[in-house]
């Protein structure tokens, strides 16, 4: 499809509004220069026709030619004319000394037989006036056209906001809508038919979508639970049998597999879950949570770890790194980078974890990554595709990122891995 | 000690049911809401663990119930994992401790005993093993009556231990009770080892004999 240029639909139908204007407006000019040519005419002859009875009557009465009007010859014929021939019409141009300019006459040529004696009658009648009307129907629609067009413009122009506010009211709430949250759409008022039968096809659009998201997410949550029972079944069964030293010394193995896959396949479950969950803003009870504390709080759980690991870590906690947003997910991130940053740590530098007033970055020392740093954040993607971690920890920071106004970044340089989370993102 | 099972995965609750009874439980089972509600009015429980999900309705029910009748039995929750609403709201309304599916019967057993402690259901707050012998309630060890100082993993872990005792411990269990998810699991199973080692020598220093002995590589089990 050709890519159109946008134009806003009101300057859209000024435009066409205009030029049919236009059109109609030059359509009634020429009628109305028709109408008067023979309006001009008609009245024309009907001056013709009066100066020719006058001058009949003159005649008749014995005056000629003394008492003949000034725009009028006649002359007497000697040999008898073509009395059958119609009056011929002619537009001539008179110098009028008067005046000082030249005029526009009409002349008309008439030959009549009265009292046995032949005439000849030049009749002359200035089209001046007629003219000038003439072309003042022209001189007046033009004028017209520009008042009206500017009148259309600008009327347009301060309609648009009294009369597209419903509309853009609508569009405001498409904008602003969320899956999920839909029942709290208000109806906005107008008496528009257009707007309130898209206000309307929006509503039901809207009722379908969250219908259909109802069950999709139901679907979801009672998939994950109801796999949890049996998936707790099963390791249970399993943990019986670890139970069983005869069964453990012939199969110890394979239980072992049973297990862990188990495991695997349970905290998949709760992980994806819980994806899911953030994905719906389920998690929406954002606080005001000044980090210090609740950093410090996640480096003594993993301390241990660290320290056993032989892993220094290094903090440098601002008092002025405060973050809105739910607490559980905080957790979450903190709980991913800093496990992550533990995991992959080398002995060769400490574990350093800064903050700002608008960023929180946690570095580890190690080799570079094999791959490219944009696959990181995906879901399911691991070293070697390793079974140790899901592989979901920092999609799930990155998702949570995203609905938070954070913005996180990976880089890696003087031999670590950095991951940095800025607030106040725009 | 008597105890009501309000599950309706009938093999979850036969599982259940039965590890606990091996653990010296008198267990009754409750598969619906409604069978749950009628048996506390009638009969005396000490510790009443009720699934939040249930058929007929929702497992918080029966906590307001409980409330609102005036038994005091222990609660524990079961809810699926990230229900943090209803572990919230299950604690608010006077829950004792909640656990998430899926766990470990381990777990569920140190939870329980845990309960009963807090309730002071079980008088003494003493815990023996033979010549192991903790205090709950200053968190100390003594191995023939002399104390010996170990670090909080290592407490717990003992207590652990001795809450399970017989019972296999499996790795990934023993790692969620000391550190929840804040580590990965396998990563995790080296510093279980090293604190059992540690646990043990301390033990075995003060005299005590060594009772952990390692499963097929599984796990754990605390034998007396």
């Amino acid at each position: 499809m050709k890519k159109l240029r946008s134009i806003k639909l009101l300057s859209k139908t000024t435009l066409f509004y205009l030029v049919f204007t236009f059109l109609a407006f030059f359509l009634s000019a020429v009628y109305l220069t028709q109408e008067a040519e023979e309006f001009i005419h008609d009245e024309l002859q009907h001056r013709f026709n009066y100066t020719e009875k006058k001058v009949m009557r003159q005649i008749r009465a014995g005056n000629y030619p003394e008492k003949l009007p000034s725009n009028v010859l006649l002359f007497q014929l000697e040999k008898k004319p073509d009395l059958t021939a119609d009056p011929v019409y002619s537009d001539t141009l008179v110098y009028n000394s008067e005046l000082e300019e030249m005029q526009l006459l009409r002349k008309k040529t008439i030959v009549f037989e009265e009292e046995s004696k032949y005439y000849k009658l030049i009749i002359y009648k200035s089209l001046e006036d007629f003219y000038r009307l003439k072309n003042d129907i022209f001189g007046a629609l033009i004028p017209a056209f520009f008042i009206l067009a500017i009148a259309i413009v600008l009327f347009n122009s301060l309609l648009s906001g009294s009369l597209f506010k419903p509309f853009n009211k609508i569009l405001s709430q498409m904008r602003t809508y969320k899956v999920g949250i839909g029942a709290g759409i208000k109806s906005v008022n107008t008496s528009t038919t257009e707007f309130r039968k898209m206000q309307q096809l929006y509503h039901e659009m809207v009722e379908r979508i969250e219908h259909e998201y109802r069950n999709l997410k139901e679907y979801t949550e009672n998939m994950a639970h109801e796999m949890q029972t049996p998936l707790t079944v099963i390791r249970n069964k399993t943990e019986n049998l670890i139970a069983d030293e005869d069964l453990m010394q012939k199969h110890s193995s394979t239980v072992k597999i049973i297990y862990d896959e188990t495991n695997h396949l349970s905290k998949l479950g709760n992980t994806l879950n819980l994806i899911t969950k953030i994905e719906n803003q389920e998690f929406n009870n954002a606080v005001r949570i000044p980090t210090r504390a609740v950093i410090e709080k996640h480096l003594e759980a993993i301390s241990e770890v660290a320290k056993l690991k032989s892993l220094e870590i290094k903090k440098e906690l601002s008092q002025e790194h405060i973050l809105f947003i739910d607490p559980f997910l905080l957790d979450i991130i903190l709980k991913n980078v800093l496990r992550n940053a533990v995991r992959y740590g080398s002995e060769d530098g400490p574990i350093k974890i800064k903050t700002t007033a608008d960023s929180l970055s946690v570095s580890n020392f190690g080799p570079p990554l094999d791959v490219s740093s944009e696959r990181l954040f995906e879901r399911f993607y691991r070293k070697n595709g390793t079974r140790a971690s899901q592989g979901l920890g920092l999609s799930l920071v990155k998702k949570i990122c995203e609905l938070n106004n954070l913005k996180i970044s990976y880089e890696y340089g003087n031999n670590q891995h950095i991951f940095t989370i800025i607030s106040n993102v725009e | 000690m008597k105890l009501l099972l309000v599950e309706d995965n009938i093999h979850l609750a036969d599982d259940m049911h039965n590890f606990l009874v091996s653990d010296g439980f008198v267990v009754e089972h409750a598969a619906t809401l409604h069978e749950g509600i009628k048996r506390i009015n009638i009969y005396h429980y000490d510790i009443v663990i009720v699934d939040i999900g249930l058929p007929d309705g929702n497992g918080l029910d029966l906590i307001k119930k409980m409330k609102s009748n005036n038994i005091d039995a222990g609660i524990l929750i079961v809810t699926a994992k990230n229900a943090i609403e209803d572990k919230v709201h299950g604690l608010d309304l006077g829950a004792d401790d909640y656990i998430t599916k899926p766990f470990h019967k381990s777990e569920l057993n140190a939870r329980i005993r845990s309960i009963l402690r807090r309730k002071k259901f079980n008088s003494s707050n003493i815990l023996t093993i033979n010549e192991i012998k903790v205090d709950t309630l200053a968190a100390q060890v003594y191995v023939k009556d002399n104390p010996i100082m170990l670090t909080k993993k290592e407490y717990d872990l003992l207590l652990y231990f001795m809450y399970n005792h017989n019972k296999v411990l499996t790795k990934e269990s023993i790692a969620e009770h000391l550190w929840g998810d804040h580590i990965d699991q396998a990563d995790s199973f080296d510093f279980i080892y090293n604190h059992i080692k540690n646990l043990r020598k301390k033990i075995v220093n003060a005299g005590g004999k060594d009772y952990i002995k390692s499963m097929y590589g599984m796990g754990y089990k605390f034998c007396e």
